[in-house]
Parts: structure tokens; C-alpha cells; sequence
């Protein structure tokens, strides 16, 4: 076993932890914060991305005991955030959403393009999007909630 | 509240928890005292099992089918001519039958744990030659699947209608072709899980699982452990997509069932990627040979077919082999007035998992048999292809029609809906293009696909009840309450994993009764809170389960003007009920006010008040009994690249008519997700074995699923032609856009290459598919 | 998907790093990003005793730049350099091959260096790194010692580092304001590893001109029958486009680098390594 002491979602957490334990499963099933899924376990698909230190990481080949001091914001951790509320609004009027399974990890990577990429036109955020799969929408509507977002902080700020 | 209901692109109910990350999915769900399993699978593709050796130390942790003797195997049935069932074993017996095959089970506290010991379980075998090609299958001398059958033929059917003979003689043209869909994978983004325990208050076995099909899983786990269906119940929470996979019953869960009971605690397992892309169900993987008879101008007189599927091992719980097969050559006129056809199917045994039907069933290995036909035909008598095929549609003068398989096509304008796919394409100038060459020397191509989408079929002459299988669906049930405080309870036998019947459902019963879509709650995937049904699959819940929720609410409305004409003092006959309330000629009372009266102060009911109370059990059936059929056009334009064999896709148009749209944001997302699913089954998906039967995807660096930039945008143009059988004109859409891609794209590409004078006909085309092809071509 | 167990060590300085790796009987395994060895462990391919992370040691995570070129500390990661936020000293072509590697979520991980000593065969640095001629500094149990990136692997998943070494940091020399470079990665889908992947470096001004190619069977190769073409060039024409493909093919088909009777492979290596070239003489 090795300490791990992870701020998650702006709470500090330290436990002691088989060190094969991943991020994820740290967040699920120590942390009960289930809303991070897995769903390649070999950083290929997306799923589980959350934000490590504000930036977007896969929690399933990152170690807990790796994420030692690092700051972690998972899909239950975006209370107040204006952007994030822009970005569910979006997705819920484009359609972007059917299972639900890969919503969290999308969420995360929106984010990321939204905050990083403010310019970023439906080619550029389909590049960015390539690290997340999704098997329902076909991507389309999630692409229009991205855009949508933009123009909506483009048009308010 | 009709802005709201029925036709309504109202946000889905069901997007807040998601978008949260409050949904709760199988592998959310902990349990005290729960353990995980993981399983011990075959190294070899086939084998004798000699021994299976548990590590020691890890006593009462691991379990074989030596230990689970009382579990009979997973055995499906049907009529086919020569069906040969292969029964599915929970764990392996005696033999192992594809790599990846379940042979022992691993428990311990943590997923990790119980890997350590699946891993350490020693297991001796006595290698045989696999069968790892279906024509292979079929050869005298193949190795045996199945050791006490003659062949690896395990079902062959026959259909025949429409006189054949003058077809061929007055036959301008005869093509033959033959196409060839490589083996692929549904991959739902969540993969199987289950997780069993046993609850001792009320002696039931609850198992949690992540499927399509709660109430046939609960009757299969029941029969095949041998308990009564009192003491099981399952439920399906949400699930992460699933696109037919998760429609059979799978040895491991009733591993996982057994080894709960057994040991008297909660056992969790999740499929993982890797078993999900070693060891999980396939499917699509079929092999056409086509003759199509035509006359001088391309107007189909003849077809005649051979279908061969590769069915892997066993045959899945509960839709068997030879569904698949069945529904290939089963459509394989497509929309087109084709007079006679004769077909043959043969389903074969391999040493690879067991297929099961992915989204569109065997439909878009007809509609790529059937719509790069009808390019190859347009190719031969010189004409364009788009003016080919509205020369074989089916009218819509001639709607109803009878296709020549005997599918009851009900309404629609298939010309209109493929005019208007040309038109968004707009061939003539991809025509103008072409003779030009490309600066970066690509060639341009430009193709179309037809289809039509058979949907919510049950007992009809040509679906599951013909087939003699187990389980065939068709009445559908709901039970629909008015709550005591005027909301409206419906649960369903159906089950939801994303396409949004949460809302739509709900639209529906707002469209009959006025309420509030926020003010109804549909409860679905749990066969403790649903009466009946046979869950979600073939396109059918919007249909079959919408059509029970009206009827409750239609068999509810009586009841409720029956106490609101009472509570208004006036006479029954002359209130209406709507807008969530009835309403009289002197005032009107709320749905609120009247389930005040019947659960809380029933001394103001009348004395005549219905004694079914505000709950109505009822049932739908499809007035037609073979599904209701809608319809879509493809179009793309595409550019492949010779040097690289890479294909872009540039421009691409669908046309889709499902009848009423409950709610069309819906509907458009279904049929988006569809064929993104058809992309990758065009171009890019293909689970690959080698000689051996080892598989060679079994990651995502080589099972290549479509990313956003794989899926351009579409334009996207819609048709409502209702359908004269269900209620309100709904059909089902769920299956429609991953039909038509394989063929649409299948020929644009071979329109590109047609200057070489070869064609594709093999998915998924790759670029080295695409590369030997013009190899070939410039060989010529 | 859960990986066998293994013991964890955080190092805190370089020395510390080494004798951990030196120990656990040749069975440890540095961990940097972890974005290549986590996928492996998860699958239960690599299956180390000891895993010593590096991410507390400092001095991994400098970057320093002088007049001849740039240093990357072995923390580095790739978003780093493609945000621009390591001085780039190439014209662009560190930040463009950064930028094609894998997905931001892993790039924000994953570093240049851990990249490199993974070896994967159709990784994205070992060609740019090689087309550069860029070096790597090596720390181990013997001291240090200079590697060149064209020296660096030997076949796939392997390296020259000997156990117990890791490296400490990557040297990237300064192209010419005169340099043209080109890049070309062909793969099923953006983020993938290549199926083949060419990188061409001319930089006149420094008599160097360079052609490396990846892809999924074979080490990275460096093509010189290429890259005297291309030094020789004085613009792009079909006809040089033909006498790249053929070289390429010459040079592809002497390595090894792809089976010769696999036409379709040998073709796209040809194909992408005439693209990267195009891009060079073009600019």
C-alpha cells in the first residue's frame, strides 16, 4: 500500500492504496464519484477523462498513487461553473447526449476545447474530439453543442 | 401541453443526470460484501480441455463447469430446416471453441484480485485445427465445431417466390457478383456486466445487468439454474448503448449468478475491452453470391441468391443461428419491384465467438449485396445508377405492397424520398467534376443506397414466430396510473439505453392526456416494476411500447370523465378529456383534483367509479404482424486516394421516413448515430483472426471505431408517410441509418475506381483493400 | 484490464531514480507520464516489480535554451511543446509533431521523453527526433553518456539503454532560418499510431538534410537516398516526385523495413515519404 493525497473536486483526500490502483477506480470506488467511467482501460476512448491539475487526463492509465498532490475536478465537481452549466445547456438542446456513457469524459474535453480553443471552427473541434468515442451520437449533435457554446460565450463576453 | 407532445423536438428527460454524472450504470452499482470476478479464457481457438488447475490458496475462489454441473447449458431453438442448435456452455466442457472462450471463474474482493488468480489457473489443452473461414467451414474436410455433428453446417434455409424461369429467359443481362462483410463488433461504449445477490426477504435472485431484454434474461436465468421466475428479477439500469449485443444471454452472467448463490454474496463482473473485442458476440459477418436478372434497360426481372453466415461457435440465447441468415436473404429485393426471387441460406460453425445481430440485423449486408448490384447493373446497360433505381422503387400508387419476401411494405413515396436525396447529392455536377482530374490526384466518386427499415415485427409469416424460436414477441404491455397527485406512472417491458424513450414515451402519453411531459415518469429495464415484454431491439419500442402507453391512456380516459363528470355535476356524456383535465359545459376539474377524490375522498366519487381505479394494465398489438417498414435514401460523394487507397468522404445526404416522428431531435439522433455506426462498418471496423482463429483486434489501436473526424456532417432531409397499422402512424427508426451507408459508400468508391474497371465488394474497404483493387486495375 | 501487482517509488532526485532502477533485480520500470506503459500494464504485457516515478525529480522538468538549440528536460510533456511553451528552435515542426500525437488528454501526460524510451516502432518523435539529428542524454549506474536519436532504437519496444539507465533529457539542435522541413503521418485516424509516418529536415545552411521514416513493424530508418535527393533539389516536380518514390522504395526494401512482397506497405511508405518531402521543397 502507498498514501496518495489527491484534492478531489476541491476536497483533500489522503488514502493508502495498492499502487496498480488506477485514478479511476480510485474515484469510483473509494471516492463513490461514479459518474467517471471506464470503458477502453488503455487510454484510447475517452470515457473516463476528467481534469488533472485544470487539464483534461485519462484516469485510467494515470495511477492514484501518481496523482499524488495533483488537483482532480470530475463531472460531479463543476458546481457554479458558468461554462460547464453553457456546455450541459448545449448538449441537452443539440441532441448530444443518447446513453450516456461517454457524456463525462465529452463534458471534460468540451471544456477543454471551449476554454483552450475559443476560435475553434467544427473541423478544429472534430480534431479534438478524437480521443473521446462515441458510439450513439455520431458526433454530429455534440460538435453543434460545442459550437453552439462558443457562440454563446463569444456573443456574451 | 400538445406543444409537447407527440412531434414535439423537446430536450430529452433523461440528458440531466447524464450530463451530471448521477446516471447509475451496472458497474456504478456497490453492494456490501461484494465481490468481483474475472474470468480464465481459452489461449487456443480450439482445443480438448485436459485439466484446469485453481492456484493454491485460492480455495472456494474458483469455479469450473465441473462445479456447476445443475446449470444447464444455454440451448436455443428453432424451426430452420437442419437447425443444429450448439448448445452454449456456461463455462467450457470438454472442449474449448474460440479464443477467448470462458473456462473457469475468479472471485475476490477487488477486480484485480480476481485477474491475478484467472491468471494463474493453469489449464492444459490438446490443440485441434480451427475453423476459422466459413467456406472453409464447408469443406469435407474441415475439423469438426461440434464433434457429434456430420458437417459445421448447423441451419440451411430455402425461399423461393415468384416464377424464376422467365426472368432468366427474358434476361437482356445476368450479373453475378459476389460480396463479402468482414466480422465486426456492436461496441456499446459500456460492455457487458452483471451483478447477482441474492435477496433472502424475498427469496429472490436479483441481478443487475447491463441489456437490452430484462424480462427474456429473467426467464432465461431462471430456466437455465433451474429456479422459478418468482425468484428472479433483473434489472437492467442505465446501459451504455447497446445495438443488439446485448440481447442474448451469455455464459457469463449465469457464471456469475451461480457463483453468487453459491457463495452466499454479491459477485460483480464488468467486461472489459479486452474480452469485449476477444471473446464477445460478432457479427455481420456474411458472405453473399448474387444473380440478378434484368432487361435492356436495367429493370430487375430475377434475383437469385446464396447467403452464407459465419456464426462463430454457438448459437445465442435467445434469437439462435440463422436469424441472421434469414433476414438476409429475407430482404434481399431491397425496395424495388423484383417479381421473383429464389434464395439460400447456410449458416456455418467456426472456431470464433458466436454471432449475434448487430443494428440492422442482416439488412445492411442485403443493402450492400442489393444497392452495389444495382450500380454494377446501371454500369452494364450504360445508364446512371440514381435512374436506374427509380426505375425499380416500388411506386407509391402501388403502396401497400407486397414485396417479393413477402414484406408488407405500408406507405411511403420511396421515389420522392430518393429524388430528394439526389437532388442534396447532385450527381450530375460530381458527373462534371470527374472529367476533370483531381489536383491532388484523387478520384471522385459518387454513389447511392435505397432501403427500407423492417420495424417492430413480431408473430408475422416471415419473423420470429415462422422461426419457431423461443420467445417471440408480440403483444406489448404497459400499465399506466394517473398518481395521487395528478402526474401520470407508466412502466414498460421495454428497455431504454439511449435512445430516449424516457421522453418520448412520455410524449405520447402527453399527446393523449394533456399532461406535462415533466409530470410523467416512465419506468423501464426492471421485470419488478414492468408487468410483461420482451425489451428493445429490431426497431420496435417507440411502436409497440408507444402504442401500449396510448392505449393505457386512452382505457384511462373513460375512468377519468366518468368521476370528473361526477365532480362537475354534469352529465359523462358531455365532458372531454384533455389538457389534463375534464372539462364540463359549466367548468372544468384538473387531473389533480380527481386523483384527489379517488385516493383521498372517495365519499365524493360516483358509485358507478370504474374498480380498475386510475390504473390501466393494457396491452398493444400491431395490427399487422410483420413489422411496418420506413424508408431511407443514402447518398455520398467521396474521394480515394490511389497511392494511399484512403477514402475521404466529401459530401453525404440522407432522406428518412419513419411515419410520425414523436420527437424529431430524436429521431435525427438516431438516425446520425446510425450511420456513423454504418461508416465504420463501411470503411473502417473489421474484428480480424488469424490461421489460427487468434484474434487480432483486441485493442483499440487495431478495432477502429469512428472519431468525430471520421463522421462529417450530413444533410439531412426528412419525409413523415404514417403508417396506416400503428397508433398515431409511428414506425420504428432505431436500426435505419446504419443500413444504408455501406451501400452508399460501397458505391461511391466503386464509381471512383470504375475507370480502372474494378469494383470493391468487400467490407470494410480499407485502404489496402482499396490499393490491391486498383492494383488489379492497372494490371489489367 | 487490472495490472499485476508491483511495488512504487516516488524518486526524488536523479541518483535516487537510478538506484531504484538499478535494484528489483532488473524488474523495475521508470514511470514518467505513464501514457505508453499504462495501457501496457493495464493489459498485463509489461508486468514490472518495481515501478519508480520520476515526476518529483526537479532538474526532469527544465527546458533550457541557448544559441545552437534547445534542451527538453525528460518530464517534458507533449502539450508543453506544442503549446509553444518549450522555445521552439525547428521552424514549427516540434509543435506540428506534437500536436499529431495521440489526443490532448494523453498529450497533457504523455512526455517527449518516455515517448522515446517506449520505443514503439510507429511513434511519433523517434522520426523528428532523428530527422533533427537531435541527441539524448543518457543517466545510469556508469554515469552519463550521449545517444544519438538515429542510435537511440534498435528494434521495437527497444533501446540502447542498459538497465538502470533512463533518459535525462533531449538535445535539439537549431535549425537555420533557411531550414524547410516536412511532415507526414498517415494513420486511420487522427491521434493513432502511424501506419507510416516520414519526416524530412533540409537545412542548407548547415549542409544537413535528413529523412526518417516510422511506421508499425520495424525500427525508424533514416532514408539517405531520400535525403540526397531532396538536399539536391532546387523545387518539387513529378519527376523528382518518381526518383523520391524510387529511393524511398530502394532504401525501405534494403532495411527491411517492410516485408517486400507487401506491396500495399511498401507502396504507402514510398507515398508518405515523397509527401513529407513535397512539403519540404515546397515551403
Amino acid at each position: 500500500m502507498t498514501s496518495t493525497t489527491i484534492s478531489v473536486n476541491g476536497r483533500t483526500v489522503t488514502a493508502d492504496v495498492e499502487p496498480r490502483l488506477s485514478l479511476a477506480d480510485f474515484l469510483r470506488e473509494h471516492e463513490g464519484l461514479t459518474g467517471t467511467h471506464t470503458a477502453c482501460e488503455h487510454g484510447v476512448c475517452g470515457a473516463c477523462t476528467i481534469m488533472l491539475d485544470d487539464r483534461p487526463a485519462r484516469s485510467c492509465i494515470t495511477l492514484a498513487v501518481a496523482a499524488h498532490g495533483a488537483e482532480v475536478r470530475t463531472v460531479e465537481g463543476y458546481d457554479g461553473d458558468e461554462t460547464m452549466a453553457t456546455i450541459r445547456e448545449s448538449f441537452k438542446k443539440a441532441h448530444a447526449v443518447q446513453c450516456g456513457y461517454c457524456t463525462p469524459g465529452m463534458l471534460a474535453t468540451a471544456y477543454d476545447i471551449v476554454t483552450r480553443l475559443p476560435d475553434a471552427d467544427r473541423d478544429r473541434i472534430r480534431l479534438e474530439l478524437a480521443g473521446n468515442l462515441c458510439r450513439c451520437t455520431g458526433y454530429i449533435g455534440i460538435v453543434d453543442a460545442i459550437e453552439m457554446t462558443l457562440a454563446e460565450i463569444r456573443g456574451g463576453s | 401541453m400538445s406543444d409537447r407532445g407527440v412531434g414535439a423536438s423537446i430536450a430529452r428527460k433523461e440528458d440531466d443526470r447524464f450530463l451530471m454524472g448521477t446516471g447509475e450504470f451496472t458497474p456504478d452499482v456497490q453492494l456490501p460484501g461484494m465481490w468481483h470476478a474475472a474470468f480464465n479464457r481459452a489461449q487456443i481457438a480450439h482445443g480438448r480441455l485436459v485439466s484446469v488447475k485453481a492456484p493454491s490458496g485460492a480455495e472456494g475462489q474458483v469455479f469450473t463447469s465441473a462445479d456447476m454441473a445443475d446449470i444447464k447449458p444455454i440451448r436455443s431453438t428453432a424451426s430452420f430446416p437442419g437447425f443444429k442448435g450448439a448448445d452454449f456452455p456456461v463455462l467450457a466442457r470438454d472442449k474449448v471453441r474460440y479464443a477467448g472462450e470462458q473456462v473457469a471463474i475468479a472471485v475476490a474482493p477487488t477486480r484485480a484480485e480476481a485477474e491475478d488468480i484467472a491468471d494463474s489457473i493453469e489449464v492444459e489443452y490438446e490443440e485441434l485445427p480451427a475453423v476459422v473461414d466459413m467456406n472453409d467451414g464447408r469443406e469435407p474436410s474441415a475439423a469438426l465445431v461440434h464433434d457429434h455433428w456430420a458437417d459445421n453446417v448447423c441451419c440451411e434455409t430455402q425461399f423461393e417466390n415468384g416464377d424464376l424461369e422467365p426472368a432468366r429467359a427474358a434476361a437482356v443481362h445476368t450479373i453475378h457478383r459476389r460480396f463479402r462483410m468482414a466480422r465486426q463488433t456492436p461496441f456499446p461504449m459500456e460492455g457487458r456486466g452483471t451483478l447477482a445477490h441474492y435477496d433472502s426477504r424475498l427469496d429472490e435472485l436479483v441481478v443487475w445487468m447491463s441489456h437490452q431484454l430484462p424480462h427474456p434474461m429473467q426467464r432465461g436465468i431462471a430456466h437455465f439454474l433451474g429456479l422459478e421466475i418468482n425468484n428472479v428479477r433483473v434489472i437492467c439500469p442505465d446501459v451504455g448503448g447497446g445495438f443488439g449485443l446485448k440481447t442474448h444471454l451469455d455464459g457469463e452472467t449465469m457464471a456469475v449468478c451461480w457463483t453468487s448463490l453459491k457463495l452466499g454474496r454479491p459477485i460483480k463482473w464488468i467486461q472489459d475491452r479486452l474480452e469485449h473485442l476477444t471473446c464477445d458476440a460478432d457479427c455481420r459477418n456474411h458472405q453473399y453470391t448474387m444473380t440478378a436478372y434484368t432487361d435492356e434497360i436495367g429493370k430487375i426481372l430475377g434475383m437469385e441468391v446464396e447467403c452464407v453466415v459465419d456464426a462463430g461457435a454457438y448459437s445465442p440465447w435467445p434469437w439462435p443461428i440463422g436469424v441472421e441468415a434469414a433476414t438476409g436473404v429475407g430482404n434481399l429485393q431491397g425496395p424495388y419491384t423484383v417479381d421473383a426471387l429464389k434464395g439460400r441460406s447456410v449458416t456455418v460453425c467456426t472456431n470464433k465467438p458466436p454471432s449475434q445481430p448487430f443494428r440492422g440485423v442482416a439488412r445492411p449486408g442485403a443493402c450492400f449485396t442489393d444497392e452495389l448490384t444495382m450500380d454494377a447493373i446501371a454500369r452494364t446497360v450504360g445508364r446512371e445508377p440514381w435512374d436506374v433505381r427509380l426505375d425499380n422503387l416500388v411506386p407509391p400508387a402501388a403502396m401497400p405492397y407486397d414485396t417479393v419476401t413477402r414484406k408488407h411494405l405500408d406507405s411511403g413515396d420511396y421515389p420522392e424520398a430518393f429524388r430528394r436525396c439526389v437532388a442534396a447529392i447532385d450527381p450530375e455536377s460530381v458527373r462534371e467534376r470527374q472529367k476533370t482530374p483531381e489536383p491532388d490526384g484523387r478520384l471522385i466518386g459518387v454513389g447511392f443506397a435505397c432501403f427500407y427499415e423492417q420495424t417492430a415485427y413480431g408473430t408475422g409469416p416471415f419473423g420470429y414466430s415462422a422461426w419457431g424460436i423461443e420467445l417471440v414477441p408480440g403483444m406489448e404491455m404497459a400499465t399506466v396510473k394517473l398518481t395521487p397527485d395528478g402526474g401520470l406512472w407508466a412502466s414498460v417491458g421495454i428497455q431504454c439505453h439511449g435512445q430516449g424513450l424516457e421522453t418520448t414515451l412520455a410524449q405520447v402519453a402527453a399527446s393523449e392526456l394533456g399532461i406535462d411531459p415533466e409530470r410523467i415518469a416512465i419506468r423501464h429495464g426492471d421485470t419488478a416494476t414492468a408487468y410483461a415484454g420482451t425489451g428493445t431491439y429490431a426497431s420496435r419500442s417507440i411502436v409497440v411500447a408507444g402504442g401500449a402507453v396510448a392505449q393505457g391512456c386512452r382505457e384511462l380516459k373513460p375512468r377519468l370523465a366518468r368521476i370528473g363528470a361526477h365532480l362537475l355535476q354534469c352529465d359523462e356524456a358531455d365532458v372531454a378529456v384533455e389538457n389534463a383535465e375534464v372539462r364540463g359545459p359549466g367548468g372544468s376539474v384538473t387531473f389533480d383534483e380527481i386523483a384527489e377524490a379517488f385516493y383521498h375522498h372517495p365519499e365524493n366519487l360516483p358509485d358507478d367509479t370504474d374498480r380498475g381505479g386510475l390504473t390501466v394494465a393494457t396491452g398493444y398489438n400491431d395490427k399487422v404482424h410483420g413489422g411496418v417498414f420506413g424508408f431511407g435514401a443514402h447518398g455520398a460523394v467521396v474521394a480515394v486516394d490511389p497511392d494511399t487507397g484512403q477514402v475521404e468522404i466529401l459530401d453525404y445526404a440522407i432522406v428518412d421516413d419513419c411515419g410520425t416522428r414523436v420527437n424529431p431531435l430524436v429521431v435525427k439522433g438516431q438516425v446520425i448515430g446510425g450511420y456513423a455506426q454504418g461508416i465504420g462498418n463501411a470503411l473502417y471496423e473489421e474484428s480480424d483472426y488469424d490461421e489460427n482463429g487468434q484474434p487480432l483486434s483486441v485493442t483499440l489501436a487495431d478495432y477502429h471505431v469512428p472519431a468525430a473526424p471520421m463522421v462529417p456532417d450530413i444533410k439531412y432531409d426528412y419525409m413523415e408517410s404514417p403508417s396506416p397499422y400503428t397508433t398515431m402512424g409511428i414506425k420504428g427508426v432505431g436500426e435505419s441509418g446504419a443500413i444504408g451507408p455501406v451501400g452508399a459508400i460501397g458505391n461511391a468508391v466503386n464509381d471512383a475506381l470504375k475507370g480502372l474497371g474494378v469494383e470493391i465488394a468487400e467490407t470494410p474497404i480499407t485502404p489496402r483493400r482499396v490499393f490491391d483493387a486498383i492494383e488489379r486495375g492497372r494490371a489489367r | 484490464m487490472k495490472p499485476a501487482p508491483f511495488d512504487y517509488a516516488r524518486a526524488e532526485s536523479l541518483d535516487e531514480a537510478v538506484r531504484l532502477l538499478s535494484g528489483a533485480d532488473g524488474d523495475a520500470r521508470p514511470l514518467a507520464g505513464g501514457q505508453s506503459l499504462g495501457p501496457m500494464l493495464n493489459l498485463r504485457i509489461a508486468r514490472p516489480a518495481l515501478l519508480v516515478d520520476l515526476s518529483p525529480i526537479a532538474e526532469l522538468r527544465e527546458v533550457s535554451e541557448d544559441e545552437d538549440g534547445v534542451t527538453i528536460g525528460a518530464s517534458v510533456v507533449h502539450s508543453a511543446v506544442e503549446d509553444g511553451e518549450v522555445p521552439d528552435v525547428t521552424g514549427g515542426l516540434m509543435r506540428r509533431a506534437a500536436s499529431g500525437i495521440a489526443y490532448r488528454a494523453v498529450r497533457n501526460r504523455g512526455t517527449v521523453a518516455g515517448s522515446l524510451a517506449h520505443a514503439d516502432p510507429a511513434g511519433d518523435w523517434a522520426p523528428v527526433t532523428m530527422a533533427l539529428g537531435a541527441s539524448l542524454g543518457v543517466t545510469g549506474p556508469e554515469g552519463r553518456r550521449t545517444v544519438a536519436a538515429d542510435a537511440f532504437i534498435t528494434d521495437p519496444l527497444t533501446t540502447v539503454l542498459e538497465p538502470g539507465e533512463i533518459v535525462e533529457a533531449i538535445r535539439v539542435p537549431r535549425l537555420s532560418g533557411t531550414a524547410r522541413w516536412g511532415h507526414y503521418k498517415l494513420c486511420v485516424k487522427p491521434g493513432d499510431f502511424a501506419e507510416s509516418l516520414a519526416v524530412v529536415v533540409r537545412d542548407p545552411d548547415r549542409d544537413r538534410c535528413r529523412v526518417a521514416l516510422a511506421g508499425p513493424t520495424h525500427a525508424p530508418i533514416l532514408l539517405d537516398g531520400v535525403a540526397g535527393l531532396v538536399a539536391e533539389a532546387s523545387g518539387w516536380s513529378d519527376a523528382l516526385a518518381d526518383e523520391i518514390k524510387d529511393a524511398a522504395g530502394g532504401g525501405i526494401a534494403a532495411a527491411g523495413f517492410a516485408d517486400a512482397d507487401d506491396r500495399y506497405a511498401m507502396n504507402v511508405h514510398a507515398t508518405v515519404t515523397v509527401r513529407a518531402a513535397r512539403e519540404a521543397l515546397s515551403r
